[in-house]
């Protein structure tokens, strides 16, 4: 991607994450630096252990580097108060958890409106709920708009997080192992619609995987061991471009 | 959608425990709501026993020990001298100074005694009554059956043995060992005089053996009955000049009869105390397994946006919302047990009333426990961080 037109949308400066344990620190993550732009798609790929959570973590701001800068469009956030975060994660953040089930009292399409329980849709035009329906069609759950959870199978639910992350017109969507407990199909779906939202509405997309195949369908993949950088490689995805 | 619909929805997906925070909640609403009404109830009937005594003066013997009262409440212990009859009456009359004012003395003896009702053993009270004076005093008083007595070996019975012994008239009912004639039946007036059966004054004084004894003296007089004043005075009177004996209004007596009762307000206040605590731990405990299982749902909720403030509200509105409805079933509850209570054991005469005040309070208490409760495990919760949730083992 090109990364030479002005500030990268989030920016990692020399980040350290130490955790103090009980049995001591643990060292996490140690001098990472990345930039991330719109429109991007990134692999984060790396053993158990190796320090993924915990850099989407920190790129997402849910958590703060013991050392080192985060900066959104240039504008540091590292040090910023819970309270403001509130706000930030509101307009640019999306977040798929790997075990993040939809809520289970919620329909389909309830659960994707979920964010605007907590505050208001802004810049729309159009009725948000008929925006919810299409995006969940968009997503192939045309037939489940209202259905339960409790109804859906793994892929499905797994659909209705990204219907859920979409709905906010997010810059940036973080995906912790999204397509973990997916069978190669389902897989194969959730990279690509990815794939797709980042060339088509410029959104910067951040996975963890452990899994190559889905990882070379990305723009990009910083390969992680025991929390530092060994390379940061940018993949032409063969697959994708047939 | 709504927080509170949010909320809402919640409380219906966990069935299982919401149902066990309302339980933890209706039990000690409905007690408490048990022993206000039964208060109520004490108290309402209280003033009605007063107006439907008829009587404006009662003296009794001095010091009669709560437990030597009989089961319904009369005492059949203690006793006073007949000689009092005479300095009472005169006394009455010396206080209210007018000579054509009419003052009727109803002079009634108690005994406690296993009788033998048709061929039923029955431990009751038998009241020796002087007839004639009682029904001047009391023109009220009315039989279901039979007629009164018209000689010393007839007797009647008190209102609730027309029912619920199956005794009719002509039968024989056996007291001290010498049989008596039923003549008539009672109405029921929700008195302890339902339980009595009432012979001729000096033939049942002579019959246990207490003749010159009297229980009872009890003065009817328009004058006192107007003049509140005027009967403290008496009844003062009557305390300082004759010794061994108390005057009461029937104010005071009912208050007396009722003293038991009051006396055990703090207890009954400390079983209330008690419930409530052992409530409140409980949610506490429901709460807090519910909120740790819950805990990836608050790091979803917190990720999409929430803010610390509106995850309170969901969740406190969620326990306001059940604390509401344990104060709303609490109450009927509490009036039914007062119900039962009262027809199986106090017979004050309850009915059922819908005491505003108390459905209030019920709620409150209801509202209470739930959010005194659920506060502390809520409040620390929605301060967990979002990698955290994720990271717990918890399972929702
Ligand atoms: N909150 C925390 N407290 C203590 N240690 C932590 C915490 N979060 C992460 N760690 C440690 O930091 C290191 C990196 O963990 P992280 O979860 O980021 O790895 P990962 O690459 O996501 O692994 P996996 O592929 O298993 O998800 C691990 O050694 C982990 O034990
Ligand atoms: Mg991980």
């Amino acid at each position: 991607m090109d990364t030479s037109k002005g500030t990268p949308f989030l920016e990692l400066k020399d980040v350290n994450k130490t955790f103090n344990l009980a049995s001591g620190e643990v060292t996490a993550l140690e001098h990472v630096s990345l930039s991330i732009n719109k429109g991007e798609l990134v692999a984060l790929v790396g053993p158990s252990g190796s320090g993924k959570t915990t850099l989407l973590n920190i790129i997402g701001s849910l958590d703060r580097p013991t050392r080192g800068e985060v900066l959104l469009e240039g504008i540091r956030i590292d040090g910023l108060s819970e309270e403001d975060l509130v706000h930030f994660r509101r307009e640019k953040f999306s977040f798929i958890f790997q075990d993040a089930k939809p809520l289970r009292m919620l329909n389909v399409l309830e659960n994707t409106l979920l964010p605007f329980n907590f505050f208001k849709p802004k810049n729309r035009n159009g009725n948000i709920k008929d925006e919810g329906i299409e995006i969940i069609k968009s997503l192939g759950l045309g037939h489940r708009i209202y259905h339960m959870p409790s109804q859906l199978s793994g892929g499905e639910i797994q659909r209705v997080a990204i219907a859920r992350a979409l709905i906010t017109h997010p810059a940036m969507i973080l995906a912790d192992e999204p397509t973990a407990n997916l069978d190669r199909a389902n897989r194969l779906f959730v990279i690509d619609t990815f794939r797709k939202l980042s060339k088509e509405k410029g959104i910067a997309i951040v996975i963890s995987t452990h899994d190559l195949e889905i990882a070379n369908r990305a723009d990009r993949i910083i390969h992680l061991k025991d929390g530092v950088f060994l390379k940061d490689e940018v993949v032409a995805c063969t697959p994708c471009a047939a | 959608m709504e927080l509170i619909v949010l909320a809402i929805k919640d409380i219906f997906r966990r069935k299982g425990k919401s149902l066990y925070l309302l339980i933890a909640i209706v039990i000690p609403v409905a007690i408490l709501s048990t022993i206000l009404l039964t208060f109520d109830n004490a108290d309402s009937s209280l003033s009605t026993l007063a107006s439907k005594f008829g009587f404006t003066l009662i003296v009794q013997p001095k010091n009669i020990r709560v437990d030597k009262i009989s089961q319904i409440g009369v005492n059949t212990q203690e006793y006073i001298p007949e000689g009092v009859i005479a300095d009472v009456e005169r006394i009455v009359r010396e206080t209210i100074r007018n000579p054509k004012d009419k003052v009727i003395t109803v002079v009634r003896f108690y005994q406690e005694d296993d009788l033998l009702i048709g061929k039923a053993k029955v431990s009751s009270v038998v009241a020796g009554i002087d007839f004639k004076t009682e029904l001047e005093a009391k023109p009220s008083w009315k039989l279901t059956s039979g007629r009164w007595p018209e000689n010393d070996q007839e007797a009647v019975l008190g209102g609730s043995y027309a029912s619920s012994r199956k005794v009719s008239l002509q039968d024989t009912v056996t007291l001290g060992g010498s049989e008596f004639k039923v003549a008539g039946i009672l109405q029921n007036y929700n008195s302890s005089e339902d339980y009595m059966v009432f012979a001729p004054f000096a033939v049942i004084q002579k019959l246990y053996n207490k003749s010159g004894f009297v229980s009872v003296i009890n003065i009817q007089n328009v004058s006192l009955d107007k003049d509140k004043k005027m009967l403290q005075t008496a009844v003062a009177e009557i305390n300082k000049n004759i010794p061994n004996i108390m005057a009461l209004s029937p104010q005071q007596f009912s208050t007396m009869k009722y003293a038991l009762l009051k006396k055990s307000l703090k207890f009954l206040m400390a079983i209330v105390v008690a419930t409530i605590a052992v409530s409140i731990f409980s949610i506490f405990n429901i709460v807090t397994s519910v909120l740790y299982s819950r805990i990836k749902e608050i790091g979803l909720l917190k990720s999409v946006g929430a803010s610390r403030s509106q995850l309170l509200t969901i969740f406190l509105s969620e326990y306001l919302s059940i604390g509401l409805m344990g104060g709303l079933i609490g109450y009927p509850l509490g009036l039914i047990m007062t119900y039962l209570l009262d027809s199986l054991l106090l017979k004050l005469g309850a009915g059922i009333k819908i005491n505003i005040l108390y459905v209030l309070v019920a709620l409150l208490v209801g509202v209470f426990c739930s959010l005194i409760a659920s506060f502390y495990p809520t409040y620390r919760l929605s301060k967990i961080k979002i990698t955290d949730s994720f990271r717990s083992q918890w399972e929702g």
